[in-house]
């Protein structure tokens, strides 16, 4: 049984709709990221979850229970917030004990609980401490500590990393992914960074536009993403734009320009005779000579800038078709320097086509 | 002046905060000079007709200090102006609340009807209220109408007038100020309070009142102070009844002719309000401190 189900559900606001008819179901133990830009409704889906946006249509079930009806502080979840909202007058251990002492624990319970919660966050003796004397990666911990301290269904967290710089945020993504393994609790994360999904996430749930566009494992959106949205927004990849001349069964033949004709696998949206596109990773291109043997799956150009990265350099290819292509290569190959003549090639299972559902912005 | 212009000209900024001293030195003068001139005349004795002696005496302060009379007005003033106070914060903290959460394009209108009633003179307002708190007046007629009295409460010419008058003429101060206290407590606060299993009820005491305290407490000061010198509703709605300092300031000045008498029940209630607030803002910041050791 789901922890967590949502059932088509919505919400809008006037007559803007923030989110349209998300359902979703979340596994015991999971942790599930919800991401997308920002304004695509994952936000407003964790607070409906939460019971602090009422939605205007569906069923939030947790546990089995429909509580869409029931009151946030009935519903027995915990938060961590964007920018925390730990109580600034209160200590860490009022903080901590906040949701404990709203349950009627006695005072024995709440300090043998606080004990085990300032250890699992790994800041001991920080009770008497007041939120403003704490770094914000200590606060975030400490806001941590609260959420979990009453054992809650589920752990929601909003952006919780946003506000650390990023040395910071992967240690967190660390510690978090830790505490949350130990204590097997169902999580949904939300973030709009696809990097802090991928390395956090069990499943990803991509949202564009209040609604659902994929949901799957980290390494499923980035060798099978579903459309050209879920191609652009996880890992970096390259959109060749053409026309689709022929679809037969899972490969499709598409046509970019300047003569150039490829396969590639194709997306359920591919029509032959309509307009399209190809993404392609930039570490499954390969840079070859330059041979005028235009075979599917290989492209000329010239090399128009490098940048050296340490372990890899990004090559941005100007293509005969005019178009640019990065394509990532070993630095501990040759370099290849600005003006030089290449040839770019992929395998065409590499090779993803999709109809006219362009990536926006 | 030729030296902020010649930085000026130099390119740096102007240093704007020098042309600042002159209304500085012309504002302390204003304030400073008065008042040192009844605190010096406090010290004289009645001559009468207006006149006073050359000598200092302590005779008027041990008047003051001695006699039931003055020390039951002293009373009076600081009993009214608490209760004023009291019933402000009460009427005043929930409709700012309401005000500052409010989701609605409404808000900055009802912002702006309270800064304009804030503008009216107290003159027209008591009017106003003492036409309404009557015998005869809509606030009777309601209540016997309901049925919640039989008899018409006497609300004008007695301390209650003056209280109403008192909270109809800080009322929308203090709204204003403890709006944007209420705005200055992050909403998630209160979303992560629910959240974490609190009632509103709940809400409320341990995480809205504790973080307004400070706020409540300087809106709680102001208006006591408004009302430790407030005038007007006391003449008018206490109908000569109600003798607050102020009101026995007035008289000692235009009945009596007394003006060391006068300027010493001014200095006596300057002297108190003042302490009042020193006492207040010790008091919590040493609760405070005694919450959150340093």
């Amino acid at each position: 049984m789901a922890t967590v189900a949502l059932e088509g559900v919505s919400r809008t606001y006037g007559s803007r709709s923030v989110v349209d008819g998300v359902s979703l179901e979340i596994e015991e133990g999971e942790f599930v990221v919800l991401l997308g830009p920002s304004g695509c409704g994952k936000t407003t889906t964790l607070r409906i979850i939460a019971g602090l946006v009422e939605p205007t249509r569906g069923i939030v079930r947790i546990g089995g229970a429909d509580v869409t009806a029931l009151p946030a502080r009935k519903r027995n979840v915990g938060m961590v917030f964007q920018d925390y909202a730990l109580f600034p007058h209160m200590t860490v251990g009022e903080n901590i004990a906040f949701g404990l002492r709203e349950r009627r624990f006695d005072q024995a319970a709440v300090e043998s609980r606080m004990e085990e919660l300032l250890a699992l966050i790994r800041l001991p003796g920080f009770e008497q401490r007041f939120p403003d004397q704490l770094s914000g990666g200590q606060q975030q911990r400490v806001a941590l500590a609260r959420a979990l301290a009453y054992s809650p269904t589920v752990l929601l967290m909003d952006e919780p990393l946003g506000a650390l710089d990023l040395k910071l945020r992967e240690a967190m993504q660390v510690e978090l992914r830790r505490v949350q393994r130990r204590l097997q609790i169902t999580t949904i994360f939300v973030t709009h960074d696809q990097e802090e999904a991928m390395s956090l996430a069990d499943r990803i749930v991509v949202m564009r536009d209040g609604r659902v566009e994929q949901i799957g494992t980290p390494e499923d959106l980035y060798r099978r993403p579903g459309s050209a949205f879920v191609a652009g927004f996880i890992g970096k990849v390259n959109f060749l734009r053409g026309s689709i001349q022929s679809v037969s069964g899972p490969t499709c033949v598409i046509s970019l320009g300047d003569g150039l004709v490829v396969e590639a696998v194709a997306h359920a949206s591919c029509r032959a005779g309509s307009p399209g596109s190809i993404a392609l990773r930039p570490e499954n291109l390969t840079l070859i000579s330059p041979q005028p043997n235009a075979d599917s799956g290989r492209i000329l150009g010239t090399i128009e800038q490098r940048r050296f990265l340490g372990n890899v350099v990004h090559y941005f290819v100007h293509t005969t078709n005019d178009q640019v292509l990065i394509v990532e290569e070993s630095s501990t190959g040759r370099i290849l320097d600005v003006g030089d003549g290449v040839g770019v090639a992929w395998r065409i299972e590499d090779a993803f086509a999709f109809g006219a559902d362009e990536p926006r912005g | 002046m030729k030296a902020i212009v010649a930085r000026h000209r130099s390119g740096a900024r102007p240093r704007w905060h020098l042309f600042l001293w002159a209304p500085l030195a012309i504002s302390a003068a204003l304030l400073i000079l008065p008042q040192a001139s009844f605190v010096w005349m406090s010290f004289h004795k009645n001559l009468g007709m207006g006149l006073v002696s050359d000598t200092l005496v302590l005779d008027n302060y041990l008047r003051i200090l001695s006699d039931p009379f003055y020390l039951g007005s002293l009373w009076l003033t600081f009993r009214l102006s608490l209760e004023a106070t009291v019933f402000a914060l009460i009427l005043g903290f929930p409709a700012a609340y309401c005000l500052a959460r409010a989701r609605s394009s409404w808000v900055s209108l009802l912002v702006v009807l309270l800064l304009i009633s804030s503008f009216v003179t107290i003159v027209i307002k008591v009017l106003g209220l003492s036409l309404v708190l009557g015998q005869e007046g809509v606030v009777n007629q309601f209540l016997q109408a309901v049925g919640i009295v039989s008899e018409p409460l006497r609300l004008l010419n007695n301390s209650s007038g003056v209280v109403i008058g008192l909270v109809q003429y800080t009322l929308p101060f203090l709204v204003m100020l403890l709006f944007g206290v209420v705005q200055t407590i992050p909403v998630s606060l209160e979303e992560a309070a629910e959240l974490h299993g609190a009632s509103r009820a709940s809400t409320i005491r341990r995480v809205i009142v504790p973080l307004a305290l400070p706020g409540l407490i300087a809106g709680g000061l102001m208006t006591f102070n408004l009302n430790m010198g407030a005038f007007t509703s006391a003449v008018l709605l206490g109908g000569g009844k109600v003798l607050t300092l102020p009101v026995l300031i007035q008289r000692k000045i235009f009945l009596d002719v007394d003006y060391p008498l006068a300027a010493c029940l001014a200095t006596v209630l300057v002297v108190l309000v003042f302490l009042f607030n020193v006492a207040s803002v010790l008091l919590l910041r040493w609760n405070m401190r005694s919450q959150r050791p340093s």
